[in-house]
């Protein structure tokens, strides 16, 4: 019997007086809506429709797509702090725009990571640690913060406030949310007012998508409908059939099969229609070009599988046919922009020939996409194209350069502020950003080099990530962490007197000699949580209320519906009640203007925060104004589109789609940089033949945090996998479910090969990230110097067989995933 | 119907190495068979026993379209030609799968040269070698499998199913009276 699935022939029905709420998935961008059912354990509803908080017949075979279908992953059984269990049903809200009852694996697992004493989330954070005894034991939350508060306030005290770094979410959904993040900037830039912060996966405090900022265009300016509406989608580094899911398969996929005519026609009666077409920027043929040649069939699908880091070539090659050809929008580039003859010297000076020679697309190819993006419809009308980017593009060869090049493409082009057209991330995480300013510069300090390896900082606070291998060069800071945390652990180790004062002393010492104290907040005991010397334990998603937008701005409350584990705390208490004991040091010491700092961390519920937050985001895409819980409550999860523009009959009404208006925009010249020195080194040097990309899967998020928690995920993907072309790997005689080692001077990784024709030829692709093998160890220090965002796809590898482990191929399938 | 005792083993067998065990033995919707020890089984659910082929029909690759546990099941039954999970037969290479996809139920087709199954709603894709696994796709588990037995004379009878059925609350509808 495979190991791997769920094996439940049944599945307990909400009763009819099951408790509802509403919540958004807590994964990716696209927002699903969700609801959930929760009833007391030992009760169950009838098959009957009265019998049924579902109102479903379940006497009778629920037809397709029903939305009716409870399945087995969605369901669990929790146990409160009262002790007291309850079944919980996580299920898709078939009435949500987004989603329409759809969900991916990833959103329809959830019932798979709530906290259950007896489930594999029994490994929740439940309790503070502490380092003691060589070990990290569990505390009571006022050893935990009195510790934590008398090391950071030393630290300040004797250093300043950069030697404290901190690496936290910045994100919406799950472990995010405007409340935690408000909360986080407040303890860090009003508070501590350090420089030495970064967001996540990255090594310092930036925007994703400066070049877009600076072009005028805020990151999410569309709106899902375009996608319905457009003539053309062009995805650059994107692999929306498996990041972007129910997006790509509720609003892309239906225009591509014509599903939408009749849409495009009413909202659009004055132009001739047709399906929408679709191109697909990737080096890799991936499971998103499968579905759409499928769906759209191949001739309405383009793939330009170009060779790795040359995405500026490309897209400006493209503004440079289009131009030629005459096909830009020169009404709108007069009325819309500015700067535009930079544009023309950086990005249309780009010659075919090297672009061809550079990308490895052909000029025929080129000119296809250039007439797909750009050629005028019958009767002069102009194309309405939508241009989707994400990481292959976001984290390619130069992030400013990069984002740059298709925002001008599509400012050449003319499509913003109109139905079907847009220039969007697509983006990975919701968002909920809303912070006090950070007071650092652009470009924002590498705290990975200048504050952990280069030991400017002295404290370090990591929350809701897992740095040890979701950054770059990911085992030299390992390294690093791991030599310096261990000088205070020598140095607690030496303390037995029992008091706070001699840990605190001891900890001051060691890292005068260059030690680092580390907290990690988070819900799991992450890799990295194995070097520190605090570990604050965190509520998730659906144990507190929270409020983020998706990928079209749809702001919505994520409603409470069961206890955190233990004593876990959301995260903006955990930074209020560090913050409080800061101030009462401060006031006790009579230094008034530091607990000043401190102060204002009074809010006493989710909703408190949520309106507080409101401050840090006015006039911003997220701008929800006056919107309250109650208003998001009576609006479920269909929410609504930020900006919010005004209260009517006391509710708010938002924006579909920016830019509707004159707003002027700016062309950012983008000219092709070549590659940096670490990847040139690498190409020069026969040892590393293979280029490795890299990017998610359909199955995991992010660092796996949860799916190492949900069986069928992590039972089918136990290492992570490395695609590699069949001729490479038959010269290296490698087999589908070998282990090999991938390595380069920055160091090495062990992963499963998966044999398919994906990539062309010394070209491999990489999971990004899982816990038993960081691809993050094979990519180089280099960052953008304009931005600090780092090359993560693009590093070169020498790749060798390890062997086979018995055991486990014969539960895993090796069938390539880029076929429909 | 079924050998209860085997069908134990199985289920909690798997449990332990899923190790997802949902320990909420609640009572079945169906007409569960009676007996102290069937309501602390995850499975209480009154399989039919049903002939779907004989082995001496069976070409390699050749789908068979039946229906289990009832009419409003589609089911295939396939020779895949290598041995498969819980495949039967002498080259344990016999396996039935529900053809209703278990992300949202679209009807599914089985495609020979790769031995998977193919949904046209979403593009899921489920592995027929690897007891139903899905190799791409959006459903968040295996296409349910039949639990198949071979009589001395080759007959091939489907016993019961691993896994929920898309559109149902339990695989057996109560009172559709396949008991
Ligand atoms: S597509 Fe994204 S938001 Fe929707 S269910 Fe999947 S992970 Fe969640
Ligand atoms: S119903 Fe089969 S993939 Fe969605």
């Amino acid at each position: 019997m495979s190991s791997i699935y769920h094996g439940e022939d049944r599945v307990p029905v909400p009763p009819a007086d099951a408790q509802q709420f509403t919540t958004v998935c807590s994964y990716c961008i696209v927002g699903c809506g969700y609801k959930v059912y929760k009833w007391p354990l030992g009760k169950e509803g009838g098959p009957l429709p009265h019998q049924n908080a579902l109102r479903a017949d379940y006497r009778t075979q629920q037809p397709e797509q029903a939305g009716t279908w409870i399945a087995p992953a969605m369901h669990s059984v929790v146990t409160e702090r009262s002790g007291q269990r309850f079944n919980i049903v996580v299920m898709p809200d078939k009435d949500c725009v987004v989603n329409k009852g759809n969900h991916s694996i990833r959103g329809g697992t959830h019932g798979d990571v709530l906290y259950a004493p007896d489930r594999p989330t029994a490994d929740r954070l439940t309790h503070p640690l502490l380092y003691r005894g060589h070990s990290r034991l569990p505390t009571t939350w006022n050893e935990a913060i009195e510790l934590g508060a008398r090391v950071i306030k030393a630290t300040l005290d004797t250093w300043g406030p950069d030697a404290i770094a901190m690496k936290c979410f910045d994100h919406g959904g799950g472990g995010g949310g405007f409340e935690n993040n408000w909360a986080v900037g407040s303890f860090f830039f009003t508070g501590i007012g350090t420089k030495m912060a970064s967001i996540h996966n990255r090594p310092a405090y930036n925007s994703e998508v400066f070049a877009s900022g600076d072009a005028g265009i805020a990151p999410l300016p569309s709106a899902y409908l375009d996608a319905k509406l457009a003539d053309t989608i062009v995805l650059v580094g994107a692999n929306s059939y498996e990041t972007q899911s129910i997006y790509f398969l509720e609003h892309m996929l239906p225009n591509l099969g014509g599903g939408t005519l009749p849409l495009k026609q009413q909202v659009l009666p004055a132009e001739p229609h047709a399906r929408g077409r679709m191109i697909i920027v990737d080096p890799r043929r991936t499971s998103t070009v499968a579905v759409a040649e499928a769906h759209a069939g191949k001739d309405n699908v383009l793939h330009l599988q170009i060779n790795n880091g040359t995405d500026i070539a490309l897209l400006n090659a493209l503004s440079r046919l289009i131009h030629e050809q005459g096909w830009h929008d020169q009404g709108f580039i007069d009325r819309r922009t500015n700067n535009f003859s930079a544009f023309q010297q950086a990005n249309l000076a780009q010659s075919l020939d090297e672009a061809v020679q550079l990308t490895g697309i052909s000029k025929a190819q080129m000119m296809q996409a250039a007439q797909w993006i750009a050629k005028p419809k019958a009767s002069a009308a102009r194309r309405r194209t939508l241009f989707l980017y994400e990481k292959g593009l976001i984290w390619g060869l130069k992030n400013y350069e990069n984002v740059a090049s298709v925002v001008d493409l599509a400012l050449l082009t003319g499509n913003l502020g109109k139905p079907g057209t847009g220039c969007s991330r697509l983006g990975g995480h919701q968002e909920g950003y809303s912070r006090p300013g950070y007071p650092g510069q652009r470009p924002p300090v590498n705290v990975d080099d200048v504050a952990i390896k280069g030991g400017a900082s002295k404290v370090f606070w990591v929350a809701g990530c897992n740095p040890v291998g979701g950054t770059l060069n990911a085992q030299h800071f390992r390294a690093a962490l791991a030599q310096r945390t261990a000088l205070v652990n020598q140095a607690l180790d030496a303390t037995n007197s029992g008091s706070l004062d001699d840990k605190v002393a001891a900890v001051m010492s060691a890292l005068d000699k260059g030690g680092l104290f580390l907290i990690v907040q988070d819900i799991y005991p992450t890799e990295t949580a194995q070097d520190a010397h605090l570990v604050l334990p965190a509520a998730q998603w659906g144990e507190m209320n929270l409020t983020s937008i998706n990928g079209e701005r749809r702001l919505r409350l994520y409603q409470k519906f069961m206890d955190a584990p233990g004593i876990a705390e959301p995260d903006w208490k955990i930074m209020a009640r560090m913050a409080q004991r800061l101030e009462s040091l401060y006031r006790a010491e009579g230094k008034t203007e530091m607990a000043a700092r401190f102060s204002g961390f009074t809010w006493t519920s989710d909703e408190d925060v949520f309106r507080a937050a409101a401050a840090g985001v006015k006039g911003a895409q997220e701008d929800y104004g006056d919107t309250t819980y109650a208003m998001l409550k009576a609006l479920g999860t269909n929410g609504v589109q930020t900006p919010v523009q005004e209260m009517k009959n006391g509710m708010p009404v938002g924006t579909t789609r920016l830019y509707m208006d004159e707003t002027r925009f700016t062309f950012i010249p983008a000219a092709w940089p070549g590659f940096p020195s670490q990847i040139q080194a690498l190409m020069n040097d026969p040892r590393y033949p293979f280029w490795v990309n890299n990017g998610r899967a359909n199955h995991g998020w992010q660092t796996l945090y949860d799916d190492a928690r949900k069986p069928y995920v992590i039972g089918r993907e136990p290492f992570p996998h490395v695609e590699i072309h069949p001729k490479d790997a038959q010269r290296l005689d490698i087999a589908s479910g070998d282990l090999i080692e991938l390595f380069n001077p920055y160091g090495s990784v062990s992963a499963m090969a998966v044999v398919t024709d994906s990539n062309a030829p010394g070209h491999v692709f990489m999971l990004f990230e899982h816990p038993k093998g960081w691809l993050n160890s094979l990519t180089t220090d280099y960052v953008d110097p304009a931005t600090t965002i780092p090359y993560y796809k693009g590093t070169k590898a020498g790749i060798r067989k390890i062997g086979t482990l018995s055991g486990v191929n014969g539960q895993l399938t090796f069938i390539p995933m880029n076929q429909a | 119907m079924s050998d209860v005792s085997r069908r134990r083993f199985l289920k909690l067998g798997a449990c332990v190495v899923g190790g997802a065990c949902a320990t909420d033995a609640l009572p079945s919707l169906a007409q569960a068979a009676e007996g102290d020890d069937i309501t602390t089984l995850r499975t209480t659910l009154p399989y039919p026993r049903v002939q779907l082929a004989s082995i001496g029909q069976l070409t390699i690759g050749r789908e068979q379209l039946t229906t289990y546990p009832d009419q409003a099941s589609p089911v295939v039954l396939v020779k895949l030609g290598r041995p498969a999970i819980n495949g039967v037969g002498p080259e344990r290479d016999i396996v039935a799968f529900s053809r209703r996809c278990s992300h949202m139920g679209g009807t599914l087709n089985f495609r020979q040269g790769t031995g998977t199954l193919h949904c046209p709603l979403h593009y899921a894709m489920f592995d027929a070698q690897k007891g139903g696994l899905l190799v791409i796709g959006q459903a968040t588990d295996n296409l349910p499998q039949l639990e198949l037995e071979v009589d001395a004379a080759g007959n091939v009878f489907a016993v019961g199913i691993s896994g929920l059925l898309y559109g149902r609350q339990a695989n057996i509808l109560p009172n559709s009276g396949t008991v």
